[in-house]
């Protein structure tokens, strides 16, 4: 009985940990953002190997947010992460045109895994402050963001140095993660289109 | 006896899938109609809170089944860096909803300007078109004759496609099942784009 009333009780009153990933080519801005959304601050980083995990709290919502490496060598191992990811947060680098290319290839791999495909895709198009940067819908172009048609994304521009678009991004996650508590998934199976 | 047998599949298994494109200049209310529509008509799905949506910056989807169809939504962001993702989704889409703020009588140029682009894209003709006009509840907003006036250049480049004006109300739910059900008997009868076969599972 008292297990019911409690499961009861966090059902209506308790809030379930949120699971995000935060991936991206090395370089990105991954480490940075994850602090800057953690405790507010730039901190310096080194080149992530292996992962930073956090738990990062919004309103009454708790997010536990998992950074991972983005150098080729450490890419396959994104995988093993996968499972019961509610969202992904996926970093740009804007002012890196040339690595564009491989930063899609990596998300469309990325999002032919099963046990992605309920997860919601947030893409963060950070450096906005570099000159040479990309537009927000720029970058969505060349991630072939438009080719996604079963999966709800949402795409803004930061930049994790001055802190700017995080604040609004602050909610961001909140908002499609709450969704999908809420939300059944489309019944159909999942497919990328590649152009 | 074939024919019997895989039509029998067919009513039972499968269902014909239309995808439906939502858009408009941004605030226009495009998320909350979507969201509307997935409340009212699918059975169990408890919305998120009306007053929680912000802007969108890329795609929401949503799916619902009216009889033997099956819509899905893309509703798309309306800002106007955003508007030139809108063409990607032309050419599969079955049908296209145009949500226009009513009370922005001064954007309302601005939105005529992307519905005139939109239409005039070639890989839309013949797609059926519904135009909300959308906060009809507050009070002094445009009619519907007001904007059909607006809006009344664009008639010939409308051409044959079929299109009807509905005035709506996304926040109340008023008009949205109107619409709804003239998209569904539009995008079933016009033969120019046939569905999208999706088994059920």
């Amino acid at each position: 009985m008292r297990g019911f009333f409690s499961s009861l009780f966090s059902g209506l009153f308790g809030t379930r940990e949120m699971r995000i990933l935060i991936l991206g080519l090395d370089g990105a801005g991954k480490t940075t953002i994850l602090y800057r959304l953690q405790v507010g601050e730039v901190v310096t980083t080194i080149p992530t190997i292996g992962f930073n995990v956090e738990t990062v709290s919004y309103k009454n919502l708790k997010f536990q947010v998992w950074d991972l490496g983005g150098q080729t060598s450490i890419r396959p191992y994104w995988r093993c992460y996968y499972s019961n990811t509610d969202a992904v947060i996926y970093v740009v680098d804007s002012s890196d045109r040339d690595r564009m290319g491989i930063s899609k290839s990596e998300l469309v791999a990325m999002l032919e895994e099963e046990e992605l495909k309920k997860a919601i895709l947030v893409v963060f198009a950070n450096k906005q402050d570099m000159e040479q940067a990309m537009t927000p819908t720029e970058v969505a172009n060349a991630l072939g963001l438009p080719c996604l048609k079963d999966r709800k994304w949402q795409i803004f521009k930061t930049s994790a140095t001055k802190g700017t678009g995080l604040d609004e991004v602050g909610g961001v996650p909140e908002e499609p993660a709450v969704d999908v508590c809420v939300t059944t998934p489309p019944p159909h199976a999942f497919s990328v289109h590649t152009p | 006896m074939y024919t019997l047998l895989s039509g029998l599949y067919k009513y039972m298994f499968q269902k014909d899938e239309y995808c439906i494109l939502i858009l408009g200049l941004d605030n226009a209310g495009k998320t909350t109609f979507l969201e509307q529509t997935k409340t009212k008509f699918s059975k169990n799905y408890k919305g998120m809170s009306l007053s929680k949506i912000t802007t969108t910056v890329g795609l929401n989807i949503g799916t619902i089944d009216v009889g033997n169809a099956r819509l899905m939504f893309w509703d798309l962001g309306g800002q106007e860096e955003l508007q030139s993702l809108w063409d990607k989704y032309y050419a599969e889409s079955h049908g296209v909803i145009y949500v226009i703020d009513s009370t922005d009588e001064e954007r309302l140029s601005e939105s005529k300007e992307a519905f005139e682009k939109m239409i005039t894209s070639e890989s839309l003709e013949g797609i059926p078109l519904l135009v909300l006009a959308n906060k009809q509840d507050v009070e002094n907003c445009l009619s519907v004759p007001d904007i059909k006036t607006a809006f009344s250049d664009c008639a010939p480049k409308i051409g044959k496609r079929d299109c009807l004006v509905q005035p709506c109300t996304a926040l109340t739910g008023d008009g949205v099942n109107e619409g709804i059900e003239w998209m569904v008997k539009c995008v079933v009868r016009n033969l120019l784009r046939p569905p999208r076969q999706k088994d059920i599972t």
